[in-house]
């Protein structure tokens, strides 16, 4: 019993890393800009057709395809800001909501229309390699998922603690206006964290490529738990983002296991919803001006 | 409408708007009877339809400011509850309806008690997990929804049963329940409720200051939504007679309803019918048309729509029609 509840939790961990890495993103632009990006499962989901294309097409591993995909995606984040979010900005925030709402079904549906809703699976270099771990196994793929995902998130700490872009977003962070008075541009602020977002979970895409097979709704299935993940960890907490992402893996893999599979996606919306009613501010959070307006 | 304009001229003003309603209603109530085409009146059912459950949303989400993305859950209520009460239990429609909208209005309280306390995204955010919450239990819940497999409503018609042979009487209902939805709203807009609702949209602590209890307008202006939304929903499960979870309680039916509102005038009474007019027979035309060669085609359009009216156009048709007359009057 023990052993399978290790295995369990092993997995849950492991799955909960990749959630972790999908709200990175998510969590910087929540954090920062203060909207929810509705399109950003469309993000992961192009992200992985992309990978798909890739290695279809010329035959890329996914870990070689992130040259692409990659920098393709942040290019792809600034756009998007451009067009979509800017215009918005400054609005009654329906406006944002709606807008990246209406970018999230405009791209789930020009996959379906484009490419079907055939569930196409993509060949990691790894393939159905397993490592054992003690008296535990786990998927080779979903591991380097963990560890980059993990690798990632120690790397943004400091990175946003000692980088003059670092320092400009955490200000815009605690408070636009003052941090407009101290010289920040907020909006290229605004900019570069869409497309830093959009080139994490661009990342994300290419590693989880390999475990679960892509199909035009793929995003809603990561990204409702995504938006669980960015409130438990705290609006704009990065290793808020990769231990809410762990938490909600295992809450998962356990009430999956231990109660009905089916059922586990209702655990993880509870614990939303008494989070979003008892912390608001999420486990790392802190609370702010705009987070009080919110929750009270 | 100014008050310059006298009281003779916008009593004049106010008897031509009221004929002008009154003819296209009338309009509209004669096509069934000389069009017998079954695919205009499956158009002109769904069209209401939407209509009228986007009305329902727009008492919160429009007027109360409280955007809910979570109005499948209200809307699988009504349609399952009178559903499940007439298999099982023999139940009419006529009746079901009336029980599925109270529990709706129920539900819609609870969430209020836990909703209310949070505004803005993360208000939308929980409307949302409530919304899928009931989407899995009604998955796993076999005995009660048959799941996956579908809820089949047997057809046994009947005006009892609100079950008919012909499409005609479909579209009466259609009409009359999306015509009573906005002549609803319409009233609200003029009622203390409605000049509470829209206060506390506009600027919540100042309408707190005037002594207006806002969390009280809110849980009843979404208790009020709820229950609109779920009769709505049984009228969809009487005219469909085939549930299942994954497209009653889905995300398209939740947002949907915003779309329409949005497209058309978000916080007006016609704003819901007009939304509605322009985008559900495009959608079936296109769908109609390109068959399944467009799945995806047509909601990438109306997606595309909705970026470019929310973006430009954020008072949506209503707004934009609106000022094109006052540019003309004046």
């Amino acid at each position: 019993m023990s052993l399978a509840l290790g295995q369990l939790l092993l997995s849950g961990i492991l799955i909960g890393g990749v959630y972790g890495l999908i709200s990175v993103g998510l969590t910087l632009i929540f954090g920062v800009m203060k909207i929810v990006n509705f399109a950003h499962g469309e993000f992961l989901m192009m992200a992985m057709y992309a990978t798909y294309w890739l290695q279809v097409l010329l035959g890329w591993d996914p870990y070689v395809s992130l040259a692409l995909v990659l920098p393709a995606s942040f290019l792809f984040g600034l756009a998007v800001e451009r067009l979509v979010i800017r215009p918005g900005i400054g609005k009654p925030h329906l406006v944002v909501v709606f807008a990246t709402m209406g970018l999230s079904v405009l791209l789930q549906n020009l996959a379906l229309f484009l490419w079907r809703g055939d569930y196409r699976p993509v060949r990691g270099v790894l393939g159905e390699t397993t490592w054992i771990l003690g008296p535990f196994r786990m998927n080779a793929s979903l591991g380097v998922a963990f560890l980059v995902s993990v690798g990632v998130t120690l790397a943004l700490l400091p990175w946003l603690r000692f980088t003059d872009f670092g320092k400009a977003l955490r200000a815009t962070i605690q408070n636009r206006q003052v941090a407009t008075l101290m010289g920040i541009n907020v909006y290229r602020v605004f900019g570069r964290t869409f497309a830093l977002g959009t080139a994490l979970v661009g990342l994300a895409a290419a590693l989880i490529a390999p475990t679960f097979p892509t199909y035009p709704s793929v995003g809603l299935r990561f990204v409702i738990l995504a938006y669980v993940v960015v409130v438990l960890g705290g609006l704009g907490s990065v290793p808020g983002a990769l231990l809410g992402g762990i938490c909600i893996g295992v809450v998962e893999s356990l009430t999956g296991y231990l109660i009905a599979p089916t059922l586990s996606q209702l655990f993880s919306f509870l614990v939303f919803l008494l989070v979003l009613v008892v912390r608001p501010a999420g486990l790392l959070g802190r609370r702010d001006a705009v987070l009080a307006e919110w929750s009270r | 409408m100014t008050a310059a304009g006298g009281g003779g001229a916008t009593g004049r003003r106010r008897g031509w708007r009221l004929a002008a309603w009154l003819a296209g209603g009338l309009l509209l109530a004669a096509v069934p009877l000389v069009v017998r085409n079954a695919f205009v009146h499956d158009v002109m059912i769904l069209t209401l339809l939407w209509a009228a459950a986007a009305s329902a949303w727009n008492i919160a989400g429009g007027y109360a400011g409280q955007i809910s993305i979570g109005h499948a859950a209200f809307f699988g209520i009504g349609a399952y509850t009178s559903s499940i009460l007439f298999v099982d239990l023999g139940v009419t429609p006529w009746l079901g309806m009336i029980v599925g909208a109270i529990l709706a209005a129920l539900f819609a309280v609870l969430i209020s008690v836990v909703c209310f306390r949070l505004r803005g995204p993360f208000f939308i955010l929980a409307t949302l997990a409530f919304a899928e919450v009931l989407r899995v239990l009604a998955l796993n819940w076999r005995s009660l929804t048959r799941g996956s497999y579908g809820l089949e409503v047997t057809f046994r018609e009947s005006a009892a049963n609100f079950m008919f042979a012909g499409k005609r009487p479909y579209t009466y209902l259609a009409l009359l329940l999306a015509a009573g939805m906005v002549a609803l709203v319409r009233g609200l807009e003029r009622a203390p409720l409605g000049y509470r609702l829209v206060a506390t949209r506009e600027e919540e602590d100042a309408a707190e200051a005037m002594g207006i209890d806002t969390f009280r307008a809110k849980v009843i202006g979404m208790a009020l939504s709820a229950l609109l939304t779920a009769l709505a929903g049984s009228f969809y499960a009487q005219y469909f007679l085939f549930l299942e979870p994954g497209q009653i309680f889905s995300f398209e039916v939740s947002i949907q309803l915003p779309l329409i509102c949005v497209i058309g005038g978000i916080g007006t009474a016609v704003g819901p019918l007009l939304g509605a007019l322009l985008i559900v027979p495009f959608s079936e035309l296109l769908r109609a048309w390109l068959g399944g060669a467009a799945s995806g085609l047509y909601l990438s359009v109306y997606a595309l729509v909705l970026i470019l009216v929310v973006l430009f156009m954020p008072d949506g048709l209503v707004g934009a029609l609106g000022r094109r007359a006052q540019e003309a009057a004046a």
